[in-house]
């Protein structure tokens, strides 16, 4: 009895894994051809009928919420992810520093398709790309420049009522190796005053990491668990002696405490 | 005048006072960045901290070689030979 379904069952794995890999395949080239379109048609457009430039961040910023929740659907529709949300209402309070841990290529693209309006670092490099340029200043997203004046820029958004989103890795954590934080999303906060909203973030089985081409794909969709925390009160870390600095470390290792976990539950199986 | 001992000795006061460094840690050798993660937001404050001792401000650029404890160590007497 159970040789014809074990018969059936190794072929059509097989056939999981090639559709899996083509749905992952084409999710990058609409990602990158859709990128590009939306940049030369939808973003104009909207730059185009909205001439007061706060209006124009908040439309730009919320067709690119728009396009990331369709790119995500596509990519659930297609099978090759899956993903459940937890305290999502806590991201829509304005003004707060959103911070996640960052174990994947898609963690931005998740979190923004959660939050209507939220601004973001980019890359300097992204403010010259002649696709990205002008829709990357449109949102008003933030470049990456040297940390005084980005930890300005950064506080500057957030006193204004933005919500803004940060990863404190700096860059995707190689799964397995120790999570380094940087101090800058502490010293953000405590420049604007503002709590820290931790998401945390788990990949199982993971997929799209660092150093991982995108075509070696896990044994079955990766499952994205985003967990929204407790908002860190950046008012109840003491600035003793040291002021600004030894306050930015231990908001930071409180950070590293939070993320930790949930870095720790990701694994390839 | 102050001596190389002296300076070193406020300056590792200082460390432990700002960012909490153990103080075994801070050797003339020991490199900011890499062994005692100071960043360059660190480095304002630590400039900043240094002026109430040298009396005059550092300069950023004059920080920007800075590599060690021991480079921190020279530019202070340099500026207060100065």
């Amino acid at each position: 009895m159970t040789l014809p379904s074990l018969a059936v069952a190794a072929p059509r794995s097989r056939v999981d894994h090639l559709w899996r890999l083509f749905g992952t395949g084409l999710s990058f080239v609409c990602f990158g051809l859709g990128g590009v379109l939306i940049s030369l048609t939808l973003f104009p457009l909207i730059r185009l009928f909205s001439w007061n430039r706060e209006r124009c961040r908040r439309r730009i910023q919320r067709a690119m919420h728009h396009t990331f929740r369709l790119f995500v659907w596509l990519m659930t529709r297609l099978g090759v992810i899956s993903w459940e949300v937890h305290g999502r209402e806590r991201l829509l309070q304005p003004g707060q520093l959103v911070v996640a841990n960052h174990p994947t290529l898609i963690d931005v693209v998740l979190i923004i398709a959660l939050m209507p309006e939220v601004d973001c670092i980019v890359k300097q490099a992204l403010f010259r790309n002649p696709f990205l340029r002008w829709p990357v200043a449109w949102a008003g997203y933030i470049p990456n420049r040297e940390s005084g004046a980005l930890i300005d820029d950064c506080a500057r958004a957030l006193r204004a009522g933005r919500s803004l989103l940060v990863f404190p890795e700096g860059t995707r954590t190689i799964p397995g190796q120790p999570m380094a934080l940087k101090r800058g999303a502490a010293q953000i906060a405590l420049a604007a005053g503002c709590p820290l909203r931790p998401v945390g973030i788990t990949c199982r089985p993971l997929m799209l990491t660092k150093y991982e081409p995108w075509y070696r794909i896990p044994p079955r969709p990766g499952h994205w668990r985003l967990e929204v925390g407790e908002a860190l009160p950046v008012a109840d870390v003491g600035a003793g002696a040291g002021g600004q600095a030894l306050a930015a470390r231990r908001l930071t290792q409180q950070l590293a405490a939070q993320f930790s976990p949930y870095a720790q539950a990701c694994s390839w199986v | 005048m102050r001596s190389e001992q002296e300076i070193f000795e406020h300056l590792k006061g200082v460390l432990v006072e700002l960012f909490e460094i153990e103080p075994a840690k801070i050797t003339p050798q020991a490199h900011l960045y890499q062994d005692l993660d100071i960043d360059s937001i660190d480095a304002i404050d630590l400039i900043l901290k240094l002026k109430d001792y040298t009396g005059t401000k550092m300069q950023p650029d004059e920080f920007k070689n800075v590599r060690t404890v021991g480079d921190v160590v020279d530019a202070i007497r340099t500026l207060v030979a100065s």
